[in-house]
């Protein structure tokens, strides 16, 4: 059940009216019916799993209260680490058994051995990538002392289950959401209008921009595998239809599950924040996928390079490198998200030899027009990106490297240009409502989301024709494409 | 040592790490409220400390620090 479907709207709805309506009393009724609701909604998307959600809730909330009962030492130890294994020992059956195996056979075979491999079918629960690490991080915590266990475990397993983010995160931290959840939510009409406006917004991204970029993209790419039907520079448009794609995507995606979630008066981790006005690999992943940058920097990169500190930048260097390994990795079981980590590792090695020179900061704050160093800075990093991302769309390395092959020698060798220029041409309409679209983000880029400000001073009418005119391109979307719906990227995370 | 001393000498480190002088230390002061404070600088600056000082900060010290009174008082503690 999928946000932009009639069944998930109908839900929503129903839960919505419950909410407010019925199980309104406190907020233990309120947590009851989520949870209800969250496991309805899991059981909807793939009923097989559903034990096993329940399972790693069970276990790691009285795992986090054991390990905070004793001191430090061997049985907290024991404790820690047995609920660190479990989490990752779930992880690496069911997502990566398969890919290492046969890794290693395919390893041995370049020495003659001739062993063969059948793999074996192993179905990937939905959202075990993000649920695991949030169970993860929050054993850490506590371990670490930074947080106190709950004993609240209505609330820990609604943390857990919550429908709005259960599939593709953000990765919550528990200290950030069970405080909300643990008082009893009054309805707020200012959020609910906001969390309606958010997944407007959202939805247009993936229903008129991403599904519409995945069309071509899909196309350009499904086919560059067998053939060399496209010219270079097709190619590179493929690669930046591919970006737009994902962008919209899953940014579209967190903010229904931002939006649906303020319905309910209950805020979650905002993922994006306006990446592509970054003009700087670091500042990017700042604002790309926040909740999985974040969670890999306090646990995996923060730890290492406190390790490997005496070796200075030769240390930060290799922590980076192997925490973008991770961050790819944890995308997918296949080397070419291993190599799309790697090479975003790898462009924070000029930053880091350079040393520190760049602000956390929204691109010219409070201005409306950009220096044009800063904007050919954006127009390269999203060039940088977009090709990194071959790495991530294709099916496999002899894939991706094809496509540069293909890529690089048409740019080169052979003049595809009049290809491209029809491709463009067919597109233009498209083209012109993803210039919209980065007008309007770059006019919201201070807020948090692009139309979160936008209208709210105009008189209502031309506020409302705002909303059917995004209501409109939706369904205008939704006819042009025949009901050729493009599942969101991350489920398969 | 007296904290006003230690206070400068972190100051010192974070103008030499970060490469500018665009904050003011005071004790609730945080990584966030200074320009180029973020994960990668921030292992640099706990090494710089740990040279300057002659000591051994413990990973579960660091991650429950709040701001910079808290800073310095572990540096303090460890005098």
């Amino acid at each position: 059940m999928v946000f932009n479907s009639l069944n998930f709207a109908v839900f929503l709805l129903l839960v919505f009216i419950l909410y407010w309506f019925v199980f309104k009393k406190n907020a233990k009724t309120q947590n009851i019916l989520l949870l209800v609701a969250s496991i309805v909604f899991y059981c909807m998307a793939d009923w097989k799993f559903i034990f096993l959600l329940a399972a790693s809730g069970f276990i790691n909330f009285y795992l986090a209260k054991f390990i905070a009962q004793k001191k430090e030492g061997k049985i907290r130890s024991l404790f820690f680490f047995s609920g660190i294994i479990l989490n990752v020992g779930l992880l690496l059956y069911f997502k990566y058994f398969n890919f290492f195996i046969q890794s290693f056979v395919t390893l041995f075979n370049y020495s003659g051995a001739g062993i063969s491999f059948t793999p074996f079918h192993i179905l990937l629960p939905l959202g075990i990538s993000f649920f695991t690490f949030q169970m993860i991080g929050y054993l850490i915590d506590v371990n670490n002392d930074e947080i106190e266990p709950t004993g609240d475990l209505l609330g820990f397993c609604t943390y857990l289950a919550y429908f709005p983010k259960i599939l593709s995160g953000p990765i919550e931290r528990v200290q950030k959401f069970l405080p909300q959840i643990q008082k009893k939510r009054e309805f707020d009409y200012g959020m609910a209008v906001d969390g309606l406006r958010e997944i407007l917004w959202g939805l247009f991204k993936k229903m008129v921009i991403a599904d519409n970029c995945a069309e071509i993209a899909n196309t350009i790419f499904n086919s560059s595998a067998e053939s060399t039907l496209y010219s270079g520079s097709t190619l590179v448009l493929g690669a930046l239809f591919y970006t737009i794609q994902i962008y919209c995507d899953f940014s579209g995606y967190s903010d229904m599950a931002c939006g649906i979630s303020k319905l309910f008066n209950i805020r979650i981790v905002n993922n994006f924040a306006f990446p592509f006005f970054s003009t700087n690999i670091r500042d990017f992943w700042k604002k790309w996928h926040i909740s999985l940058t974040s969670w890999m920097m306090d646990y995996i990169f923060t730890p290492l390079s406190f390790i490997l500190r005496k070796y200075k930048k030769t240390g930060l260097i290799i922590s980076i490198l192997l925490t973008f390994l991770l961050v790819g990795l944890w995308h997918g079981a296949n080397w070419t998200f291993i190599v799309f980590g790697l090479l975003n590792g790898f462009y924070f090695i000029p930053q880091i030899l350079k040393g520190s020179m760049n602000k956390n900061k929204i691109v010219v704050k409070g201005r409306l027009t950009t220096l044009l160093k800063e904007f050919f800075g954006m127009f390269g990093l999203f060039i940088l990106i977009s090709l990194t991302a071959v790495f991530f769309r294709a099916e496999n390395i002899g894939h991706a490297t094809k496509y540069f092959h293909d890529m690089l020698s048409g740019l080169i060798y052979s003049w595809g240009y009049v290809q491209t220029f029809n491709l463009i041409l067919s597109q233009i309409v498209l083209l012109g409502v993803i210039i919209i679209f980065f007008i309007i983000e770059w006019l919201g880029r201070e807020q948090e989301y692009a139309i979160a400000q936008l209208g709210l001073k105009w008189k209502r009418p031309l506020r409302w024709a705002m909303y059917f005119a995004i209501i409109f391109a939706i369904i205008f979307a939704i006819v042009i494409l025949g009901g050729k719906e493009q599942q969101f990227v991350y489920f398969q995370f | 040592m007296e904290k006003v001393e230690i206070l400068e000498k972190v100051r010192q480190i974070l103008i030499t790490v970060l490469k500018h002088e665009k904050f003011e230390m005071r004790d609730d002061l945080t990584a966030s409220d200074v320009d180029g404070w973020d994960s990668l600088t921030h292992m640099e600056i706990i090494t710089e400390i740990e040279t300057e000082f002659n000591i051994k900060f413990r990973l579960k010290e660091l991650n429950k620090l709040k701001n910079m009174a808290t800073l310095i008082e572990l540096i303090q503690s460890k005098l």
